[in-house]
């Protein structure tokens, strides 16, 4: 599945009365199964974007389309992971993960089938029973994961998912999506505020400023393209390309200007 | 303290970490136990000081014994009250008003049952109903404030009037008093499940309908628990309202009625032990809450 926004911009009032252009008009496309990380420094409306895109947001002008329709609501197709893991406490890991099947009427043994292999996907297997609030932040956000995963969403929105983890889990996970999206054909919208995890794992990275929000840039990742194969991590991240284009982004977020 | 504790050591060696780990767990139940019985040992000293004064109060005769009686007459009071008496014409008496003590308290305590027992059952309908529907909250919230600032003596005279003397007017106030604070917290409750919670779900693909019986019913359990144990603490402070006409047998009745004729030491007797009774069940109401709704500032 495609997403395209035409001139889309959101605009509030305060509760001060004062108006705030949150995402000034922006256009894009994004084709089925690319993985767009978006950057900015907070304010910009990358989470608005986001918003608009899962349903949760009406634009004030324009409009937001997923192929060709118009997105007019949530929906199961565009699952969404936050920035906190949301899981439901009176529900075990197990049920939270089945949560969206249950949803959708999928009987309980195919729901069951396909929540373990997604709890096994993140690395929970063993914690299928548990309580979620005895889970540590981690494993809180791979059981979203795992959540949203449960469901296959054809595009798949995510705010800072990896932000409040610590460096391996981190790393782990962004291995895993990475696996997932290039397997699974996903069409994923993921925002972060670390510029190397954005080069490493979009095909394309947005930078977005703030007041009002829009993308002042708009690049291709194509390094492992330029190389003829998929780089590991650590090699992908010592290429001067990677360290180029990681720098050029950053600029720009410390300008809020494309670079000329 | 320290003696079973180093005895643990040395059965179980410094290396084996289940060894470890269970004997942590054993000083945290230890810890925990003496913390327990210091808090309680804190309490059980303000109760001790409270009666020593009031009884050097009673025993230097500083207050009219009709005005003050001492402890021991209480305690004498509340015996005479659960127990059967020779009268000196020879007839034999049991308990005060013709029930025993326990007696008046059960009395009272089936009312609020009944009384509450309906407010528990309308009240969270309700509340989600007011929370969850606009147009619904906007039309009825200022008449629910109204309700819930009546005092129950104003208007039990209207509720005899229209309902008799009798358990159905009791009944009826109990549950006047019960329900706005259900609904209430209910209402909070409801209003104050987070966004994401629910963004969530919808993006899982829940209806409406979904949303409301999957996230926002279990969401608000915490707060309908909360408001219960509120009710049923009104409940008792309206039970004496209630029981002030036709309330023998009653604990309130019995309270009222043994003020009137100036037994001063049952007055009192009836005060504790609906003041114990109430933190009894609110004690309870509160191990129930722990127990359905365990995440509960965890998550």
């Amino acid at each position: 599945m495609s997403f395209t926004l035409d001139e889309v911009s959101q605009r509030y009032i305060t509760d001060s009365g004062e108006v705030v252009h949150a995402l000034a008009d922006t256009s894009l496309h994004v084709p089925a199964g690319q993985f767009v990380c978006v950057v900015g420094p907070s304010g910009c409306g990358k989470t608005t974007l986001l918003k608009i895109l899962a349903g949760f947001l009406r634009p004030t002008g324009g409009q937001a389309r997923v192929n060709d329709s118009l997105i007019t609501g949530p929906s199961w197709e565009r699952g969404v992971v936050f920035q906190q893991a949301n899981l439901y406490p009176w529900l075990t890991v197990r049920k939270n993960v089945e949560l969206g099947l249950k949803f959708r009427g999928v009987g309980a043994a195919e729901r069951r089938e396909t929540g373990q292999r997604c709890l096994d996907l993140v690395g929970l297997a063993g914690f299928e029973d548990q309580k979620t609030y005895e889970l540590s932040g981690g494993m809180q956000q791979r059981a979203q994961i795992a959540r949203v995963l449960a469901n296959d969403p054809e595009i798949i929105l995510m705010d800072e998912p990896f932000g409040a983890l610590d460096a391996l889990t981190r790393e782990r996970l962004q291995m895993d999506l990475l696996q997932i999206s290039r397997e699974r054909r996903k069409t994923i919208f993921f925002i972060t505020h670390s510029v190397e995890e954005a080069v490493f794992l979009g095909d394309r990275v947005l930078v977005m400023s703030p007041r009002p929000g829009r993308v002042v840039l708009d690049e291709p990742v194509t390094i492992s393209q330029q190389y003829g194969r998929v780089l590991p991590g650590k090699e992908l991240r010592s290429t001067p390309e990677f360290v180029a284009l990681r720098d050029r982004i950053a600029d720009t977020i410390y300008t809020g200007q494309a670079p000329a | 303290m320290t003696g079973p504790n180093q005895d643990e050591a040395s059965v179980v060696p410094e290396t084996d970490p289940l060894g470890q780990s269970l004997r942590v767990a054993a000083d945290h139940r230890r810890s925990r136990r003496a913390q327990r019985v210091r808090k309680f040992g804190l309490s059980f000293a303000v109760l001790l000081i409270a009666l020593g004064i009031w009884w050097l109060v009673t025993r230097f005769a500083l207050v009219p014994a009709l005005y003050l009686p001492s402890p021991a007459a209480v305690w004498d009071a509340f015996i005479q009250a659960n127990t059967c008496r020779e009268l000196d014409s020879g007839r034999s008496v049991c308990g005060e008003q013709n029930y025993y003590m326990w007696e008046h308290l059960i009395a009272s305590m089936q009312r609020i049952a009944v009384g509450v027992g309906v407010a528990i059952a309308l009240g969270p309908l309700v509340g989600f109903l007011m929370g969850s529907i606009e147009w619904l909250n906007t039309a009825l919230e200022p008449y629910l404030n109204f309700l819930r600032s009546l005092p129950p003596l104003g208007y039990i005279g209207l509720l005899i009037v229209w309902f008799g003397i009798g358990n159905t007017s009791k009944y009826w106030l109990l549950f006047l008093a019960a329900f706005p604070p259900i609904v209430i917290a209910t209402i909070n409750g409801v209003r104050g499940v987070r966004e994401d919670s629910i963004h969530a779900a919808r993006s899982m693909g829940a209806s409406r309908w979904q949303v409301g019986r999957y996230i926002v019913l279990p969401a608000t359990l915490p707060e309908v628990i909360g408001g219960i144990r509120i009710a049923v603490g009104f409940a008792w402070t309206t039970v004496v309202a209630a029981e002030l006409n036709a309330g023998i047998p009653g604990i309130g009745g019995l309270a009222y009625v043994s003020g009137q004729q100036l037994q001063t030491a049952l007055t009192i007797a009836c005060i504790i032990v609906i003041g114990l009774a109430a933190v009894a069940l609110d004690a309870l109401l509160k191990h129930l809450g722990t127990l359905l709704v365990p995440w509960y500032g965890r998550a």
